[in-house]
C-alpha cells in the first residue's frame, strides 16, 4: 500500500485539500491498519477521567485496552450531570470507554491482587489512580510487577505525584483541584469588582479540562516510554499528576513572575498579550475577532472602516494597555451586525485579498450550534456510534486524520464485567466454573 | 497503609525519580530529528514536548524577524531583549533563519527534511504544497518521514480554505467558551491559550503513534491535526447528553456538575477547590466542616442523591460558608487530615516559589548560556528511566546556523557566507524579541 501515487498517474495536479481528504477522510478508517493493535493495557484506575482518557487515546489507535473494575463497577460510572444514567451508566463514562475491555476484579482481596499481578503478566502498559503508595502496599506497585516483566510500562496518575515533599498527603485526584492547582482558573475569568462577587473570581473551564490534559499527557509518556523500550527492551514507571500536567500549559506565568515579579491576573475577554483577540457583543450573540499585530490590525480597521483606529493604537504596547478603549470602539462597531455579517466581511477580505493582514473571527457557538456546523460532521469530528449494548450514541470522534494508521471507533461501552469470561479465558485460561467460584468469593 | 511501608516508598521513589539525577540517564527520543516550521504556540509546542522527551528540534524561521511569538509577551514587555511568551514552548531548539521564499531556501529546506524524522508545520492548509515542499514533495525524498500538519480547522473540509484560526477560536468554534464562566456574564476567554496548548500535545501524541507505526513498518505517514478538534474532544459529556436527551449545556459556574460536591469557593485569603465525590472522602468533609450528621442525611449519604440539584444546591451553600471563615492552608490541612481534596488556586507567586514542585522539575531552575538564572515550567510528566529535561533556553533567530549547516548538510564557511549574502539565510533582526540580549558581546553560540 502506498500513500503516494506515481507522478505519472496525474494526480499531483489534483488540488490539496482533494488530495489530503483522499489520503486521510477517517470514513476509511476501518480499511486501514492499527498503529497499536501489537499493545495491550490495563486500565485498573478508579474514578479518574484522566486515566481513563490515556487509555481511549491508546484503544483508538488500536491497542487492547481491558479496564478493570470492582465487581460493583467504577465509581467513574456515576459521575453525570444531575446523576443522569443512561442504561445504567452516567453520561461521562459513555464517552471514555470506547473499544475498551471490561473485567471485574476486587484489588481489596488477596485473591484479586493475586490475579492482577498474573494480568500484569500479559501487558505492556498498566495504569492506575490509586494514592501513591498504595499498590506498592497492596505488592501490586511497580517494584513488584516490574520483576515479574521488566518490560512494564507503567503509567501511575496523582495529584501531587510519586515523590517530593506533598507526595505523602492523602489527595484524590479530581479535575476541579487539579484546574486549580495549574493556576489557570487563577488568570481566567472577570478581575474583582468587574460584577457581582460571584462571578468576578478565578473560574474554572466548564469542562474536564485538567483531567484531559493530564490524559493526553499520559498517552504521550507511554508511547515515549514505548519507543524507548521498543529500543532498549526496558520498561519504565511514569509518575503523571495532571495538575502539573495542566501548569505546563501556563503560558508566560512562572518566568514573568522569574523576570518581573509579576503575576499575571484575570482580564475576563481581554488579554494581556495579543489584542485586539478578545469576544465582541453582536447584534445576535458573541463574535471572537483577532487582529493584534501591526499589519494584521491594520486588516481589521480596514475591514470597520476606521483608519483612524490605527493612529489612536498605533503599537502593539498602546493597543495592550488600552484594551478597555478598543474594545469599546469595536463593540460600538459590531453592534448592528450578526456574526454571520461580521464572518462574511472578514472571508471576503481574506479570500479576496482586498487588503493586508490576516483577520480571524467566530462566532460564539452554544454545543447545539456546534453541531449544526456541517464541517465537523464532513470531517467526522463527532460522530453516531451504532453501540449493541447502549443504542445510538453521539460521540466526540479522535481528533486526528491521519493516512496509514487512522483512529477509530468501534464500539461505546461495555457493561460492568462483560468481558470476563473473554479475558480471563484468554490471558488465564480461567474456565467457566473457576469463575463461578470467583464470583461466589466476591473476587470478580 | 503503615506508616513506615509508606516511608520506605517514597524513599525509594525520591530516589528513582530525583531531580539530580536526571541529566545521567538516558533519553525516550534519543536519535529521532524534529523539522519545526512553525509559528506562535501550536506548532512550536507540538516538536517542543517531543524536544523535552530527547528528540533533536531543528527550528527554521524566516529570518530576520523570525516566529511571530517573539513579539507576543505580557503586556509587550521584553526581558533581555526577549519575549517572555517564546519561552515556555521553545526549549533546547537549534534555530535555524532560512529564507523559504528563496529557491536556494526551499533546497535547504528539503536537504533537512530528508534528514529527518519528523515534520512539523502549522501554515494555513496547503501553503507549504504550493511552495514545492509540502507532504507530497518530502515524502517522495523521504518515505519514513512522519508530517505533521498543525492548522486551525484542518487539511480539507469548508473551514479548511481561507480562514484564518487562533487558539481562541478553537476556543469559539468548540463550544468551550459557551460552557465556560457564569451565567448571564459576557463570555471569557481561558486565561492562557488552552486550544494552542492542548493542540500541541494531541499533535506530538499523534507523532509518536506514527512513530511506533514506523519502529514496525518502516513508513512515515500524513497527519491533519486540527486545533478546534482538540478541544471538542475534551468537552467530556457535553455531546453525548446532547445526542440522548436534546439537552443543550451552558456555563455552570465555578461547580463541578457532575460530581458533588466539587466546586471553588471564596475564603479567607484567597481560593481553595474542594471536592469529596466518593462517599468515605464526603465523610470526612462533612467532619472537617463539624457536620457529621450530614455524611448520614439521606439527601447526601450517596453520590447520586448529591448529584439531584435540590440536594446539590444547598449543600454547596453550606460548604461555602465554612470555607469562607477559613485560610487557604487550612482548608488545605482539613482535606489531608480528612480525606478529601482541597487546594488553592495557585498564582504564578504559588508555583514559582512551591518547594515541592521544585523538587520534582515541574518547576525547573537552570542556567542558560545566553540568558542566565531560568525559572519556567518544567516537563509535565516523570520518566524514571528516560526522564524528560529541559537543556537550554530559545536563542535569537538563526543562532545555530552554522552548526546545523555544518553540522546536518556538510556547509562550509564559505558556502554559509554565501548563502548568508544572497540572504537565503539569516539572522536576527536588530529589533526586542528577534535579537540577543545587549549585554551580548559575540562568543561561542551554544
Amino acid at each position: 500500500m502506498s500513500d503516494s501515487p506515481p507522478a505519472s498517474d496525474g494526480r499531483h495536479g489534483v488540488p490539496w485539500p482533494q488530495f489530503a481528504k483522499d489520503l486521510s477522510d477517517p470514513a476509511k478508517a476501518h480499511d486501514k491498519p492499527e498503529a497499536l493493535d501489537d499493545l495491550r493495557v490495563l486500565d485498573v484506575s478508579s474514578g479518574n477521567f484522566a486515566a481513563l482518557f490515556t487509555s481511549s487515546i491508546l484503544a483508538e489507535f488500536g491497542a487492547e485496552v481491558i479496564r478493570v473494575e470492582p465487581p460493583t463497577g467504577d465509581v467513574a460510572r456515576l459521575y453525570s450531570p444531575e446523576g443522569v444514567t443512561h442504561r445504567g451508566t452516567g453520561l461521562a463514562y459513555l464517552v471514555e470507554a470506547r473499544n475498551k475491555r471490561h473485567v471485574t476484579l476486587n484489588l481489596h482481596t488477596e485473591q484479586g491482587r493475586l490475579l492482577l499481578v498474573r494480568l500484569a503478566r500479559h501487558v505492556d502498559v498498566l495504569i492506575e489512580s490509586e494514592l501513591p503508595g498504595q499498590m506498592d502496599a497492596w505488592g501490586i506497585g511497580y517494584r513488584q510487577l516490574s520483576v515479574l516483566n521488566p518490560g512494564l510500562i507503567y503509567l501511575a496518575v496523582s495529584t501531587h505525584g510519586q515523590f517530593g515533599p506533598r507526595a505523602a498527603q492523602v489527595m484524590p485526584d479530581y479535575d476541579i483541584t487539579d484546574q486549580a492547582l495549574s493556576g489557570v482558573p487563577y488568570v481566567t475569568g472577570e478581575p474583582e469588582g468587574e460584577g457581582p462577587a460571584e462571578s468576578s473570581a478565578p473560574t474554572k473551564q466548564g469542562n474536564w479540562i485538567g483531567w484531559y490534559v493530564g490524559g493526553g499527557f499520559g498517552a504521550l509518556s507511554v508511547l515515549a516510554a514505548l519507543h524507548w523500550r521498543v529500543v532498549s527492551g526496558r520498561g519504565q514507571f511514569l509518575d503523571l499528576t495532571p495538575s502539573e500536567a495542566e501548569m505546563r500549559f501556563s503560558d508566560a506565568g512562572v518566568i514573568w513572575y522569574h523576570a518581573a515579579q509579576r503575576i499575571q491576573e484575570r482580564v475576563g475577554g481581554l488579554h494581556i498579550q495579543v489584542f485586539p483577540y478578545t469576544l465582541i457583543k453582536t447584534k445576535d450573540s458573541y463574535s471572537f475577532v483577532a487582529g493584534f499585530s501591526d499589519i494584521n490590525f491594520t486588516g481589521l480597521t480596514n475591514i470597520m472602516g476606521r483608519p483612524d483606529l490605527k493612529e489612536r493604537f498605533a503599537t502593539t504596547k498602546d493597543r495592550i494597555l488600552k484594551a478597555r478603549e478598543l474594545h469599546q470602539e469595536l463593540e460600538r462597531w459590531s453592534a448592528d451586525l450578526t456574526a454571520e455579517d461580521i464572518l462574511h466581511r472578514f472571508q471576503d477580505y481574506m479570500v479576496h485579498k482586498r487588503g493586508p493582514g490576516t483577520v480571524a473571527t467566530a462566532r460564539l457557538n452554544r454545543p447545539e450550534e456546534v453541531l449544526a456546523e456541517p464541517h465537523w460532521w464532513e470531517r467526522g469530528v463527532l460522530q453516531k456510534v451504532d453501540d449493541p449494548d447502549y443504542g445510538e450514541l453521539l460521540l466526540q470522534a479522535p481528533p486526528w486524520k491521519m493516512s496509514r494508521t487512522p483512529p477509530r471507533i468501534k464500539w461505546a461501552c461495555r457493561p460492568v464485567g462483560a468481558d470476563n469470561e473473554h479475558i480471563y479465558l484468554k490471558l488465564l485460561g480461567l474456565g467457566k466454573g473457576d469463575l463461578q467460584a470467583l464470583r461466589t468469593a466476591g473476587v470478580i | 497503609m503503615a506508616e513506615r511501608e509508606a516511608q520506605e516508598y517514597f524513599q525509594w521513589t525520591a530516589a528513582l525519580f530525583d531531580r539530580a539525577r536526571v541529566f545521567d540517564k538516558p533519553e525516550a527520543l534519543r536519535g529521532i530529528r524534529v523539522l519545526e516550521l512553525t509559528t506562535l504556540v501550536l506548532g512550536p509546542t507540538t516538536a517542543d514536548f517531543l524536544g523535552e522527551l530527547g528528540a533533536e528540534v531543528i527550528k527554521v524561521e524566516l529570518p530576520p524577524g523570525g516566529d511571530t511569538m517573539r513579539y507576543v509577551t505580557p503586556e509587550a514587555t521584553y526581558w533581555k531583549n526577549a519575549s517572555l511568551g517564546f519561552y515556555p514552548e521553545n526549549h533546547s531548539k537549534c534555530h535555524v533563519g532560512i529564507d523559504l521564499h528563496a529557491e536556494d531556501g526551499k533546497a535547504l529546506f528539503r536537504q533537512l527534511a530528508s534528514r529527518s524524522d519528523i515534520l512539523v508545520e502549522n501554515f494555513r492548509a496547503g501553503t507549504l504544497d504550493t511552495w514545492g515542499i509540502g507532504y507530497r514533495q518530502m515524502q517522495q525524498g523521504n518515505p519514513r518521514l512522519i508530517y505533521v500538519a498543525d492548522s486551525g480547522f484542518g487539511q480539507w473540509g469548508p473551514f479548511s480554505q481561507g480562514r484564518a484560526s487562533y487558539d481562541a477560536v478553537a476556543q469559539t468554534v468548540s463550544g468551550t467558551i459557551a460552557i465556560t464562566g457564569f451565567t448571564g456574564r459576557p463570555p471569557i476567554l481561558c486565561g492562557i491559550f488552552i486550544g494552542d496548548w492542548f493542540g500541541g500535545l494531541m499533535a506530538a501524541t499523534a507523532a509518536l503513534v506514527a512513530l511506533h507505526h514506523r519502529d514496525r513498518t518502516g513508513e512515515g505517514q500524513l497527519i491533519d491535526f486540527a486545533q478546534s478538534e482538540g478541544l471538542i474532544r475534551t468537552l467530556d459529556w457535553t455531546w453525548v447528553r446532547l445526542g440522548l436527551t436534546g439537552r443543550d449545556r451552558g456555563p455552570a459556574g465555578n461547580r463541578d456538575e457532575a460530581l458533588v460536591p466539587a466546586e471553588i469557593f471564596p475564603c479567607r485569603d484567597g481560593y481553595v477547590a474542594v471536592a469529596a465525590a466518593r462517599d468515605a472522602e464526603f465523610t470526612g468533609l462533612c467532619q472537617a466542616m463539624g457536620e457529621p450528621a450530614l455524611a448520614s442525611d439521606p439527601r447526601f449519604a450517596t453520590l447520586p442523591a448529591r448529584q439531584k440539584p435540590e440536594h446539590m444546591n444547598p449543600l454547596l451553600d453550606t460548604i461555602r460558608a465554612w470555607a469562607g471563615t477559613l485560610a487557604r492552608a487550612e482548608i488545605e490541612a482539613a482535606g489531608a487530615r480528612h480525606g478529601f481534596a482541597a487546594t488553592r488556586v495557585a498564582t504564578a507567586r504559588d508555583k514559582h516559589d512551591d518547594a515541592h514542585l521544585r523538587a520534582r522539575g515541574s518547576v525547573w531552575q537552570y542556567e542558560d548560556p545566553l540568558y542566565g538564572e531560568m525559572v519556567e515550567q518544567g516537563p509535565a510528566v516523570k520518566l524514571s528511566e528516560t526522564p524528560a529535561r529541559i537543556k537550554w533556553a530559545a536563542k535569537p533567530v538563526g543562532w545555530h546556523n552554522h552548526d546545523v549547516l555544518m553540522r546536518l548538510l556538510g556547509l562550509s564557511p564559505s558556502h554559509i557566507k554565501d548563502l548568508e549574502e544572497r540572504k537565503v539565510v539569516g539572522q536576527w533582526a536588530d529589533r526586542n524579541g528577534a535579537r540577543p540580549p545587549a549585554d551580548w558581546s559575540g562568543g561561542p553560540r551554544i
